[in-house]
C-alpha cells in the first residue's frame, strides 16, 4: 500500500466521494445518476442550501465582528477595604518666599474692587488684610533670606486689570466684567468676560496667584503642619487610627490634605460590617482662617472619596463640610468593568495609552486629561499651567517670562473643553472603576448641652484653642452603607464559544455536516487538482513520445495498486 | 462443554480491529468512516489526527459551556406605577429626657463631672446639687470604683485613679494598638478605662481612645447601659418621648395626619422611636404623585435643652427609610437631620432580586440558617449578625447585651447580677469584630431587598420673615403641655418624598436555560463532527461495552485453554502448546471451534487488514457478504445446544 493512492479517473473519484461523503445529499447524485431529471433537482438542492448556509454564515459573523456587548450587573458582597478619604482645610498655606507678592496682589485686588464698585467695597478686604500684616511679622524677616534667591526678577504686572465692559444691545444695566489678554506681539486680544463682577475678580485673583505661586522651586520643603492641627480624633471601626494610615500633600488652592487609607492594602483598614459605628470617624478643625479671602470663599472641610492609589482631583469631586455639624456620611461601592480589546477601548494600568502620565499613581481619566493638556500646554505656550505637574525640564507659567502665557492658556482651554484638543481621543476610559455613591445627613454639633465639655476634652488634649462661641469643629462620620455593591461588567453577546454553537447548528440544519465534512471536500478539491496535473503530465509524455504509449512509472504503479485493491 | 453452557453474550465482532471497522463504517459520525475507506497511509493518519482533534474540540468547548451554565444574567425593569410609600422611622438622637432621667443617672454623671474636672479641669459654673440618692443608686457607687476613667501614661503604663489620684500598674494586656496621634503634642497622658475579669484580676484589658471626647462618651455608655438594664420597659417609655412630644405637624399626601398614623417602636439606644406608615394597622399608604408636595412633611419638636449631655453630642433627630417588614437599624444606617433646617429627602425605589443557590449564596427566608431571629421582622444579613453576636453572647457571658432584643429566657446583663459581663461583651465584640465567632460565615445574604436610595438637601428653616409667626403659631399649638415660646433651633423641618414614581426592578435570571445548554451541546457536536445524542451512545456501547466484553472473552478463552490443557497431561501438552502458539499469532482463530464461530460471522473479511491472517481452508467457503448475523456467536451455539 502506497503512502498516497490515487484514482484512476475522474468519474472513479467522484463516485467514491459520492459514496463515502457524509454531506447529506451527495450520495442521491449518484443514486439518481439514471434519472437525469432527479440528478438536476439534488444539484440544485444541494446549491440552494450551501447558499443558505453560507448567507446564514455571512449574517453570524457581521453581528459577531460587530462585537456587541451586553451589560450585565451582579450584586457582589465580597469583603472590601473601605475607600481612601482625602480631607482638606482649604487654608493654602502662604509660603514665606512669596508673602510680598501676595499682599501686594491683595493690595491690587482692592484697587480693583475701588475702581469698580466704589471704595466701600474694598474696605472690609483691606481690614483682613491688615491683621494677616499683623500676624505675618514675624515671619516676615526670614522671607528676606530666601527673597534674594530667585524673586528679585517678578514683579506683579498691571496689563491684566479688570475692566468693566458694557454691552451695547442689552442697555444700560447689564455689564460685564473681565480682564484683557493678549498674545506675545499684543495682537489678537480677547477678554475673559463674565457677568457677575464676583466671578470675574476669583478669577482674575487666581490667574495673578499662579504667576506668584510659579516662582516656587519646584522642590520646596513643605510648609510643617501637624496632623493634629487639622484632625483632633481619629477612629476607623471603634479604634483609634495610626500614624502611617494617612499621606500629607499641600494643595495650592485646599491647603494641607490628608489621605487615609491611600494604599487600601492594610488589613485594619478592612470594612468589617455596614453601619455608623464601623466607619470612619473624624473630629476635625473646620475653621476659616483669612489668609488669602480670594482664593476661597467657603468656610469648612473639603472631603473626597475616592479609590485607592488614585490622585484625588478635589476641584472635580470633593464636597464640603460645614463647620458646626456632624456630617454622616454614607456610601455605597459601584463597580464599572469594561471588557476592552475589540469590544470597545479601555485601558488597564495606563501603559499602553500615548499620553505620558504626570501623576505616579493609578490611572484614571481625569488624571490623563491633565496630563495631556499639561503637555499640549507645554508644547504651544512653553510652560505648565500651575495646578498640573510638570513633565521633565519644564518650568511653570509666569507672565514675566511669558508675557502672553494667559492668552495661550485660555486658547488651548477652550479648545480642550470643546473637544478640540485630541485629549478626549488619547484617553480611554479605565476598565475598572469604583465609583462611590454618598448620601448625607446632617445634624448640629456639639449640642448645646454638650459643647462645654467636648470643647474643654479637646482643648487640653489637642491643644484646641477657641472660645466657645464660634463655630469652628466639625465632625464627620464616612460609613458604608452596605457592603454589598452593584457590579456592572460587560459581556460579549456572542463569545466564540456560542458562534461556533450556532453555526454547527446551521451547518447541521442545511447539510447534516460537520467540520469534518469541509475536510472532505477539501481533500476532493486537492484530489481533483492532483489528477489533473497528472492527466496533463501523462498526455504530454505521450504526445512527445507517440510510439510509447507508456504511462509514468510512478503513476501507474499507484493506479495499478489502487486496482488492484479494488479487485481483490 | 463449559463455554457452551455459559450464556455469553457479545459484541458483532470477534477482534478489537475487527469491532473498530465495522464501527467505522456503519457510524454516523463524520471522519471515523474516512478511516476506514481512504487509500493510502498517509492520508488514512491524517484522518485519524482529523478525527481525534475533532473530538478534543467538541470536548473542550462543551466544558466551556457547562462552565458557564450557572452564570446569570441581570434584568433592569423600570415601570411607573402607584408605588407603596415606605416605612419611614423618626427618633429623637436623644433617647430619654434628661430631667427625667436625673434620679437615675445621677450618680454616673457626678461621676462624670468629676472625672472631667479631675482630668481637663472643666467645671460646669453652676453646680446643681440634688440630693435624691434613692437605695437604688446607692449600691452603683462601688461600680465606679471598679471600672473607673483612667489616665494613662504611656511608657510608664502607669495609670492614675480617678478617684484617689493613686497610681497603679497596668497588669494584663493594654488593648490600644497605637495612639501616639496624640502624643506629640504637650499632653502625653491618654484617657481610657481598664476591664478585668471578675474571677481573676490579673486578666485585665485597657482600652484608650485617640480623644478624651471618645473615651469619656465609651465610658458613659458602658455605665449607662448597665443603669437603663436594670428599668422595665414600660417606665423606659415613659421616660422618653411621646408622640405629642415630638410631633408638631404632620402632613401626607396633601393630606393633614396626627399621631394615629405613627407606631412607636423603642429603640434600645434611641428611646421611643415613632414609624409613619408601619402598616400595623393592615393598610399602606401609597402615594400617586411624586415630588414634595406629596410625600410626608413633619416638624419635629427636638427639646435640645433636655438633651443628655455626655450620651449624645449632637443636635438633631434620625430618621431611617424602610420597608414595613424591616427592622429599622437606625443606630447603623439612620440619617441624621439637622435642628432650625428644612431637610428635603428625595427616595429612588430599587427592588433586587437575585438567584439563589446555585448561582450566588443567599437565602430566600433565612430559614435554612442556623440562627434564630431575634426581631420578629422579615430576614436580612444585619439581623442575622445581630441574633447571631447576642446568641453566643448569653451563651458565653449568661446575659444579653442591651441594645438587642433579648432571646428567649435570657435577661439583660447588669452589674449586680453579672458583674463580670462587660469584661466578657468587650472580649467577645473584639471576636466579633475580628470575625472570629464565626458568624460572618453563618449569615448569607438575603435574597430580595428593597432600597430607597435617598437624596438630601438642606434649606434654613423657618426663613427670618417667616419666623416670628411660624414660631408663634407653633407655641400656640403646643401651648397645652408647654408653657414656652418655641426657639427655632429646636424644631426641625422633615419631608421625605419621592422623586419620581420610576421604580427599578433588578431581577437576575438564570442566562442559560436546559433547553439553551442542550442546543448549544448539539451545535457543538454538529460542528465538528456531526455527531448526535445517538452518536454518543454509539460510542459508548463500542468503545466501552463491546471492546471490554471482546478483552474479557479473550481472556476468558485463554483461562480456559490454559485449564484443559492441564486436565490432559502431559502426551497432550505438546500438541496443545501447538495450537496456543497459532492463536497467538493470529487472534481470530483463538479457539478450536473457531470454524463455527466465523461461520456464525460470515464476515467479508477486510481488504487490507493489518493483521496476518491465516485462515484455515474451512471457512473460506462458507463466507458470505453481509456484515453480521442477527445473533452473536455464542448465543448461536447455546441455541444449538
Amino acid at each position: 500500500e502506497g503512502l498516497i493512492e490515487f484514482y484512476g479517473s475522474f468519474k472513479e473519484m467522484f463516485e467514491f466521494f459520492c459514496k463515502n461523503t457524509t454531506i447529506h445529499g451527495t450520495i442521491r447524485l449518484v443514486c439518481s445518476g439514471r434519472n437525469r431529471m432527479k440528478t438536476a433537482f439534488w444539484t440544485l438542492l444541494l446549491l440552494a442550501s450551501l447558499g443558505m448556509l453560507y448567507w446564514q454564515f455571512a449574517l453570524m459573523f457581521s453581528q459577531f465582528w460587530a462585537y456587541p456587548v451586553v451589560l450585565t450587573m451582579s450584586m457582589d458582597s465580597e469583603p472590601k477595604m473601605f475607600p481612601a478619604v482625602t480631607i482638606c482645610n482649604l487654608d493654602p498655606s502662604r509660603f514665606e518666599l512669596v508673602s510680598e507678592q501676595l499682599e501686594q496682589l491683595e493690595r491690587m485686588a482692592e484697587e480693583s474692587l475701588t475702581f469698580l464698585y466704589g471704595p466701600k467695597a474694598s474696605a472690609r478686604l483691606s481690614q483682613l488684610r491688615d491683621r494677616n500684616r499683623d500676624r505675618d511679622k514675624d515671619g516676615a524677616i526670614r522671607v528676606q533670606a530666601w527673597a534674594n534667591l530667585s524673586s528679585a526678577g517678578f514683579r506683579l504686572s498691571h496689563n491684566f486689570s479688570l475692566v468693566r465692559m458694557w454691552d451695547p444691545r442689552a442697555g444700560k444695566k447689564h455689564s460685564r466684567v473681565g480682564f484683557r489678554l493678549c498674545n506675545s506681539t499684543g495682537g489678537n486680544c480677547f477678554y475673559t468676560s463674565h457677568p457677575s463682577g464676583m466671578d470675574a475678580l476669583l478669577e482674575w485673583f487666581r490667574f495673578h496667584y499662579m504667576n506668584v505661586m510659579a516662582q516656587l522651586p519646584p522642590g520646596l520643603p513643605q510648609h510643617q503642619q501637624h496632623f493634629q492641627d487639622l484632625v483632633y480624633s481619629c477612629q476607623y471601626d471603634g479604634e483609634p487610627c495610626r500614624p502611617s494610615d494617612h499621606v500629607h500633600f499641600h494643595h495650592p488652592v485646599f491647603g494641607s490634605c490628608y489621605t487615609f487609607n491611600s494604599k487600601g492594602t492594610d488589613p485594619f483598614w478592612a470594612a468589617t460590617k455596614p453601619g455608623i459605628p464601623y466607619g470612619l470617624s473624624l473630629i476635625l478643625r473646620a475653621e476659616q482662617k483669612e489668609h488669602l479671602p480670594l482664593l476661597s470663599t467657603v468656610a469648612g472641610v473639603k472631603v473626597m472619596i475616592h479609590s485607592h492609589n488614585q490622585t484625588p482631583f478635589l476641584e472635580h469631586e470633593g464636597f464640603h463640610i460645614r463647620p458646626g455639624i456632624a456630617t454622616t456620611i454614607g456610601i455605597r461601592q459601584d463597580q464599572v468593568n469594561r471588557l476592552g480589546g475589540n469590544y470597545g477601548r479601555c485601558t488597564t494600568d495606563g501603559a499602553d495609552v500615548a499620553v505620558e502620565l504626570l501623576y505616579n499613581n493609578s490611572y484614571t481619566l481625569q488624571a490623563c486629561l491633565h496630563s495631556c493638556f499639561q503637555q499640549a500646554m507645554v508644547q504651544r505656550c512653553g510652560c505648565g499651567y500651575f495646578y498640573y505637574p510638570l513633565p521633565a525640564g519644564a518650568r511653570y507659567c509666569d507672565y514675566s517670562r511669558q508675557p502672553a502665557w494667559g492668552h495661550c492658556f485660555y486658547q488651548l482651554y477652550s479648545r480642550l473643553r470643546n473637544h478640540r484638543l485630541d485629549c478626549f481621543q488619547h484617553c480611554p476610559k479605565p476598565c475598572r472603576e469604583s465609583l462611590y455613591k454618598v448620601s448625607a445627613g446632617t445634624a448640629k454639633w456639639p449640642s448645646a448641652k454638650s459643647q462645654d465639655w467636648v470643647r474643654q476634652a479637646l482643648r487640653h488634649q489637642n491643644g484646641y484653642n477657641s472660645s466657645s462661641s464660634r463655630r469652628d469643629i466639625a465632625k464627620v462620620t464616612i460609613f458604608y452603607r452596605q457592603l454589598s455593591s452593584q457590579a456592572v461588567h460587560e459581556a460579549p453577546l456572542l463569545s466564540e464559544n456560542l458562534l461556533l454553537s450556532s453555526m454547527g447548528s446551521q451547518w447541521s440544519l442545511w447539510f447534516g455536516s460537520s467540520v469534518l465534512s469541509v475536510v472532505e471536500m477539501l481533500e476532493l478539491l486537492l484530489d481533483t487538482l492532483v489528477l489533473s496535473l497528472l492527466f496533463c503530465l501523462q498526455r504530454l509524455r505521450t504526445r512527445r513520445s507517440p510510439g510509447g504509449s507508456s504511462p509514468t512509472p510512478n503513476v501507474s504503479l499507484a493506479l495499478q495498486n489502487s486496482r488492484e485493491l479494488r479487485e481483490e | 462443554r463449559l463455554k457452551r453452557t455459559l450464556p455469553v453474550r457479545g459484541p458483532q465482532a470477534p477482534t478489537l480491529s475487527e469491532l473498530m471497522r465495522w464501527y467505522c463504517l456503519n457510524t454516523n459520525t463524520h471522519g471515523c468512516r474516512r478511516i476506514v475507506v481512504s487509500r493510502g497511509r498517509l492520508r488514512r493518519l491524517l484522518w485519524i489526527v482529523l478525527t481525534l482533534s475533532a473530538v478534543g474540540l467538541i470536548i473542550w468547548q462543551c466544558a466551556e459551556l457547562l462552565m458557564n451554565y450557572y452564570s446569570a444574567s441581570v434584568s433592569v425593569t423600570v415601570q411607573f406605577q402607584k408605588l407603596p410609600f415606605p416605612a419611614v422611622t423618626i427618633c429623637n438622637i436623644n433617647p430619654y429626657k434628661y430631667s427625667a432621667m436625673k434620679e437615675y443617672l445621677y450618680e454616673l454623671d457626678k461621676e462624670t463631672k468629676k472625672a472631667l474636672e479631675t482630668f481637663y479641669g472643666f467645671s460646669e459654673g453652676k453646680s446643681k446639687v440634688r440630693r435624691s440618692v434613692d437605695d437604688w443608686n446607692s449600691t452603683g457607687s462601688d461600680f465606679f470604683e471598679q471600672i473607673p476613667l483612667l489616665k494613662v501614661e504611656d511608657f510608664s503604663r502607669t495609670a492614675t485613679e480617678l478617684h484617689s489620684g493613686q497610681k497603679r500598674k497596668i497588669e494584663g494586656s493594654v488593648f490600644h494598638k497605637d495612639s501616639s496621634i496624640v502624643n506629640s503634642g504637650d499632653s502625653n497622658d491618654i484617657i481610657g478605662f481598664q476591664l478585668c475579669d471578675a474571677n481573676n484580676s490579673s486578666e485585665c484589658a485597657l482600652y484608650t481612645f485617640s480623644s478624651g471626647v471618645n473615651a469619656i462618651q465609651e465610658w458613659y455608655k458602658l455605665h449607662y447601659m448597665n443603669i437603663m438594664a436594670q428599668i422595665p420597659l414600660e417606665i423606659k417609655e415613659k421616660l422618653s418621648y411621646s408622640a405629642e412630644d415630638l410631633l408638631l405637624t404632620c402632613f401626607f399626601d396633601g393630606l393633614s395626619c396626627d399621631k394615629r398614623h405613627f407606631t412607636r417602636f423603642h429603640h434600645p439606644l434611641h428611646g421611643n422611636c415613632y414609624t409613619f406608615n408601619s402598616g400595623e394597622s393592615g393598610t399602606i399608604l401609597s402615594t400617586s404623585t411624586g415630588g414634595s408636595e406629596y410625600g410626608l412633611q413633619v416638624v419635629l419638636y427636638i427639646d435640645e435643652a433636655d438633651y443628655n449631655p455626655f450620651l449624645v453630642t449632637s443636635t438633631g433627630a434620625k430618621i431611617m427609610v424602610h420597608d414595613q417588614n424591616e427592622y429599622p437599624f437606625i443606630e447603623d444606617i439612620g440619617t441624621e437631620i439637622e435642628t432650625a433646617a428644612a431637610t428635603s429627602i428625595g427616595m429612588h425605589f430599587t427592588q433586587s432580586r437575585k438567584l439563589s443557590k446555585p448561582y450566588s449564596d443567599c437565602t430566600e427566608t433565612g430559614a435554612d440558617i442556623p440562627v434564630e431571629n431575634l426581631y420578629n421582622k422579615s430576614y436580612s444579613l444585619q439581623i442575622c449578625l445581630h441574633s447571631c453576636f447576642q446568641k453566643a453572647m448569653v451563651e458565653s457571658c449568661g446575659c444579653a447585651q442591651y441594645a438587642q432584643p433579648l432571646p428567649a429566657g435570657a435577661e439583660y446583663c447588669n452589674y449586680k447580677k453579672n458583674p463580670n459581663w462587660m469584661y466578657c461583651y468587650y472580649r467577645l465584640h473584639e471576636k466579633f469584630v475580628k470575625e472570629q465567632l464565626g458568624c460572618q460565615q453563618i449569615c448569607k445574604d438575603a435574597c430580595s431587598f428593597k432600597e430607597w436610595a435617598l437624596t438630601t438637601s438642606i434649606a434654613q428653616w423657618p426663613s427670618v420673615v417667616s419666623e416670628d409667626w411660624m414660631l408663634r403659631v407653633l407655641s400656640w399649638d403646643k401651648g397645652q403641655k408647654l408653657n414656652k415660646k418655641l426657639n427655632k433651633t429646636d424644631l426641625a423641618n422633615l419631608m421625605v418624598f419621592y422623586k419620581d414614581l420610576n421604580e427599578r426592578f433588578i431581577s437576575e435570571n438564570p442566562a442559560n436555560t436546559l433547553v439553551i445548554l442542550l442546543s448549544n451541546f448539539g451545535g457543538q457536536l454538529g460542528l465538528w463532527m456531526s455527531c448526535s445524542v445517538v452518536c454518543v451512545i454509539e460510542i459508548v456501547e463500542v468503545f466501552f461495552i463491546d471492546s471490554l466484553s471482546i478483552v474479557l472473552r479473550r481472556q476468558w478463552q485463554r483461562a480456559k485453554k490454559w485449564w484443559s490443557g492441564r486436565q490432559q497431561g502431559r502426551a497432550a501438552q505438546a500438541m496443545a502448546s501447538d495450537v496456543e502458539r497459532q492463536g497467538h499469532e493470529n487472534p481470530a482463530c483463538i479457539d478450536e471451534d473457531l470454524p463455527t464461530f466465523t461461520t456464525a460471522l460470515r464476515l467479508p473479511l477486510p481488504q487490507d487488514s493489518p493483521l496476518p491472517r491465516t485462515p484455515p481452508p474451512n471457512y473460506s467457503t462458507l463466507r458470505l457478504e453481509t456484515a453480521f448475523t442477527e445473533q452473536l456467536p455464542d448465543t448461536l451455539e447455546l441455541g444449538q445446544h
